[in-house]
């Protein structure tokens, strides 16, 4: 047992005081972190400049929707400054990208040319471009879950020596997760998709920006059988003469190269590029939007089912009626209405069009989640700490914070990881209606994908629609299995399949 | 607990400030919309007084109305009317800020630990909270206030990091307590603080309780339903029914000299371990009331034993007195009864049939019993309302033939004895018998 003097250094202290006094396993967590964090630093950066940009334009479009209605002029001046922003950190987001990185495709190169004597040219250490890009791939990968693994062992790290509670609720939670195969299979696919998201760009063959949006601005060089020397061609030309039409040699299916020497994964596109590049560029797009939309919808879900609960009566109401009127509203023809006007609105520019669709899937998907946590919401106000909040005098809002929110946010995380699905899978089926909605093109969208191979599903160009249907459900599956390991971690009594998930799942287009 | 043992503190002589003044107070509940039916009366009008330092007692079985009269003492509830004056001030008129100063003085200590402590915080964060709630001087004055109060109330400092989870309720119930004291309030509701816990822990919590009151000098209103617990920490004692106070006064004095009806019932029938003790148990037929319909006159009349009579039938035999007003009681359970609308419209055929059992329920009560005839023609009446389908128009007859004063007035709230106990009965005032008499009247008839 520690005498009271220790406590009181314990309790008084912030955590940096904690960590100085016992700094060695902290201290040896750090290195390895710093040592992760320099190996990718231009990639995290960037990562996380795109997610800022598209915050900052988020905020300034709904700012300047708001001033709009009373100010146009005003409004205007708030679209220079925020084209100013955009166009700051963008700047500094290309020199992020920038900065070498260890796992980056300057190091492990993977395209290049075979000469005759059947040497590698080009590729990293001239193994061919195959083994380079799976070396790549496996690197990055290792890198990511590691990285994922060490920021749990730093939790852990904190829990057993800088915490000052021995023992929290929190702890249970996190050791059912653990024991749960099902939800550790979801935060796999979580963790992989993230990655593809994070470094698509490097583990890809090739990068969207050379293979899709600009292919006609890159060269690449290869051996011609011709004239049996090494010649330069632009990729749009090399993708024009690899294409997976189906029919006779006009396919380049999975694991194979084109006649240009390059490797592809997953086989071609309709149009020649690589599917494995275009699947990537679609994952970064897909979980931005999804992000943001679920974000967005929890956000105003949660606010809303704390406040609706808290006061009841008439606030509770009319929520309700708000609630049912946005469900009333076909959600799919809502995003083709919305999209049709905001076609030529700067709006529709941002993220490729994303953040409009992440605007109108977020406040279009709330009503399902706020249904979802009323329920445990008013139960919780009915718990009797609330009213022992209130009768020393604490804060609505403080009393919703502290006494009723961490009750509620399991719940949400359960609904939210289940509706995330009906949003992925509702862009897609943006993306394969086409016709101006969805991601812009040539910005990859999964959807569109599916929608150019369907016509060759049946032939030998299979793999165009069905590796990203297979992508959409292995991604789907494994938010709706984190759901069930959240909440099977948060109540372990907890039975299957309920009504109430299937209403929040079915939440989608 | 604070009592002096030779002169006990009352009303009549007030060694002591008054700390709470309860006037007229009012509780309803649901009677905000048009459509809705009438009001719930939790709390009907109930008046006394809380002298400083005191422990009184507030006891009657569950729905009388007791657990809403304390929560609305600190203004967890909104009064429907009346007034709560403390110190002098009408607390039910204050609200934002002031209300926010003034909930330093009252706190309240709930039934269940298991759902009054948020367990996703840290004992000491939830001892802390109020005062931080109140910016209570600084942070580590407020961390040592935390870990005095913990002591004082029998807990280990460093059980500061613990979740509620890993005590045991006695524990959780110091901690709700330490909680409570954290503002140092005057006041005190303890809201059936022990009846949650075992029997050795509830002993130990009330020690704690008395310890606590002498040393910060604190005015308890103790919640209860176990009248052993009361006698033993409380001063004076408030006895509740339907939302009305029946009687208040010394505790001592009340419970080895119950004038009201319904406390001496509720007294009988706590359990006496000496067998040879003479004393009748009382038994009280039915059930109480809904609040939403009280009775007009005394709330206790469906129920009392020393009912009054009314004149002419002075002289009724008294099984068959019983009877009669076994008899409305099932009238009255009819008119709770919800009629759908087509039985409703049956009634207006006349053709309703769905009560028609009350016959049965007639003969069953009147069957062993002589009926003279002025009795026996206001029940067939009533049986006749009842099979038509209007059990309302069968009770307001049965109350017009049967009523007494009981039944159309609400008594006064009498002085009983020297200390200045007051009593909430009919029989107190001098045209009636007194209630000791009438019970032992009765009770030697059995």
């Amino acid at each position: 047992m520690e005498n009271a003097d220790d406590l009181a250094d314990r309790e008084s202290d912030g955590l940096w005081s904690r960590v100085m006094t016992n700094p060695t396993p902290a201290a040896r967590w750090a290195a390895v972190a710093t040592v992760l964090l320099l190996l990718e630093f231009g990639a995290f950066a960037g990562g996380l400049l795109t997610i800022l940009d598209a915050i900052v334009m988020g905020a300034t479009a709904l700012l300047d929707v708001v001033v709009g209605i009373f100010a146009p002029g005003l409004a205007q001046s708030i679209v220079d400054v925020q084209l100013a922003a955009s166009t700051f950190i963008e700047g500094v987001r290309h020199a992020a990208e920038s900065l070498p990185t260890l796992l980056s495709r300057d190091v492990i190169p993977n395209q290049g040319y075979q000469t005759q004597s059947g040497t590698w040219n080009g590729t990293f250490l001239g193994l061919s471009p195959a083994a380079a890009w799976a070396l790549r791939l496996s690197l990055v990968l290792l890198y990511s879950l590691f990285a994922f693994y060490w920021l749990y062992k730093g939790w852990q790290l904190f829990r057993t020596h800088y915490r000052k509670a021995d023992w929290t609720p929190r702890d249970d939670m996190v050791a059912r997760l653990q024991n749960h195969s099902w939800g550790k299979f979801g935060i796999i696919v979580l963790v992989l998709f993230l990655t593809m998201s994070l470094f698509g760009s490097t583990m890809a063959p090739s990068t969207v920006d050379q293979n899709i949006t600009s292919s006609y601005s890159h060269e690449i060089q290869y051996f011609s059988e011709e004239s049996g020397q090494v010649e330069t061609v632009t990729v749009g030309q090399a993708n024009f003469n690899s294409k997976s039409k189906g029919a006779g040699d006009q396919n380049v299916g999975v694991m194979s190269y084109d006649q240009y020497d390059r490797f592809h994964p997953f086989g071609t596109l309709t149009n020649g590029r690589d599917l494995f590049t275009y699947m990537m560029g679609g994952a970064q797009i897909t979980l931005m939007v999804a992000g943001i939309a679920i974000g967005l919808a929890s956000l105003i879900a949660a606010l809303l089912a704390l406040v609706a609960s808290y006061y009841t009566g008439v606030v509770d109401l009319s929520i309700l009626t708000l609630a049912d009127g946005v469900v009333s509203i076909p959600q799919l023809l809502l995003l083709i209405l919305v999209s049709v006007v905001f076609q030529n609105h700067w709006l529709s520019s941002v993220l490729n069009g994303g953040l409009l669709l992440a605007l109108i899937f977020g406040l279009t998907t709330w009503p399902f989640l706020w249904r979802s946590l009323r329920g445990p919401a008013l139960q919780v106000a009915e718990e009797e700490w609330v009213d022992a909040a209130k009768s020393f005098g604490q804060r609505p809002t403080t009393t919703m914070r502290k006494h009723m929110l961490p009750y509620v946010l399991g719940y949400l995380l359960i609904y939210a990881s289940m509706s995330v699905g009906g949003i992925i899978i509702g862009m897609a089926s943006l993306s394969f209606l086409g016709n101006g909605l969805g991601i812009t093109p040539p910005t990859p969208a999964w959807g569109r994908v599916i929608s150019l191979g369907q016509p060759y599903v049946s032939t030998q160009s299979w793999h165009i629609s069905l590796i990203p249907g297979v992508m959409i459900v292995i991604l789907v599956t494994g938010a709706n299995a984190l759901g069930d390991g959240i909440r099977d971690a948060i109540d372990p009594e907890s039975e299957g399949d309920s009504e109430e998930e299937a209403a929040a799942a079915g939440g989608g287009a | 607990m604070s009592k002096p043992s030779t002169s006990p503190s009352s009303a009549t002589d007030q060694p002591n400030e008054t700390l709470v003044e309860v006037e007229g107070l009012k509780k309803y509940y649901g009677e905000a919309g048009r459509f809705s039916g009438p009001p719930v009366k939790a709390v009907d009008g109930v008046t006394f007084n809380i002298e400083e330092g005191e422990t009184l007692g507030l006891v009657g079985e569950s729905g009388s109305g007791k657990t809403t009269l304390g929560r609305t003492l600190i203004q967890l509830e909104t009064a429907t009317e009346g007034r709560v004056s403390f110190s002098g001030q009408d607390i039910t008129k204050l609200s934002g800020d002031e209300l926010k100063q003034w909930r330093k003085n009252a706190q309240i200590v709930f039934q269940d630990p298991e759902s009054s402590l948020n367990d996703r915080m840290t004992v000491g964060e939830l001892v802390r909270e109020p005062l931080d709630a109140h910016d209570w001087k600084s942070p580590a004055e407020r961390r040592e206030k935390v870990r005095s109060l913990l002591s004082a109330v029998g807990l280990q400092e460093d059980h500061y990091f613990r979740y509620p989870h890993q005590f045991s309720g006695g524990q959780r119930q110091r901690i709700g307590i330490a909680r409570a004291l954290a503002l140092e309030p005057d006041f005190l509701v303890l809201d059936e603080p022990v009846s949650a816990l075992d029997a050795s822990v509830q002993a130990k919590i009330l020690n704690l309780l008395e310890d606590l009151q002498e040393e910060f000098g604190l005015t308890y209103l103790f919640i209860a339903h176990d009248l052993s617990v009361v006698r033993h920490i409380c001063d004076r004692v408030a006895v509740m029914y339907l939302g009305k106070i029946m009687e208040i006064g010394e505790t001592e004095e009340l419970y080895t000299d119950a004038q009201n009806p319904y406390t001496k019932s509720l007294l009988s029938a706590i359990p006496r371990p000496d067998p040879t003790s003479e004393r009748t148990r009382i038994t009280l037929p039915g059930t109480p009331p809904s609040p939403r319909d009280p009775p007009e006159g005394c709330q206790f009349s469906t129920r009392c034993p020393a009912k009054i009579r009314p004149e002419q039938f002075a002289d009724l035999n008294d099984d068959t007195w019983d009877a009669i007003e076994q008899f409305r009681e099932v009238v009255r359970e009819r008119t709770r009864l919800d009629v759908g609308v087509r039985d409703r419209m049956k009634r207006q055929l006349g053709v309703f049939s769905k009560f028609d059992d009350i016959e049965a329920a007639a003969t069953e009560l009147f069957d062993d019993v002589e009926i003279p005839p002025d009795v026996e023609k206001p029940i067939q009446t009533a049986i006749e309302h009842v099979k038509d389908g209007y059990p309302g128009r069968a009770r307001n007859h049965l109350k017009a033939e049967f009523g007494g004063v009981c039944d159309t007035q609400r008594p006064e709230m009498h002085p009983v004895s020297e200390s200045g106990r007051l009593s909430y009965c009919h029989r107190h005032s001098d045209e009636y018998a007194d209630v000791d008499t009438t019970l032992e009247r009765r009770t030697d008839g059995h």
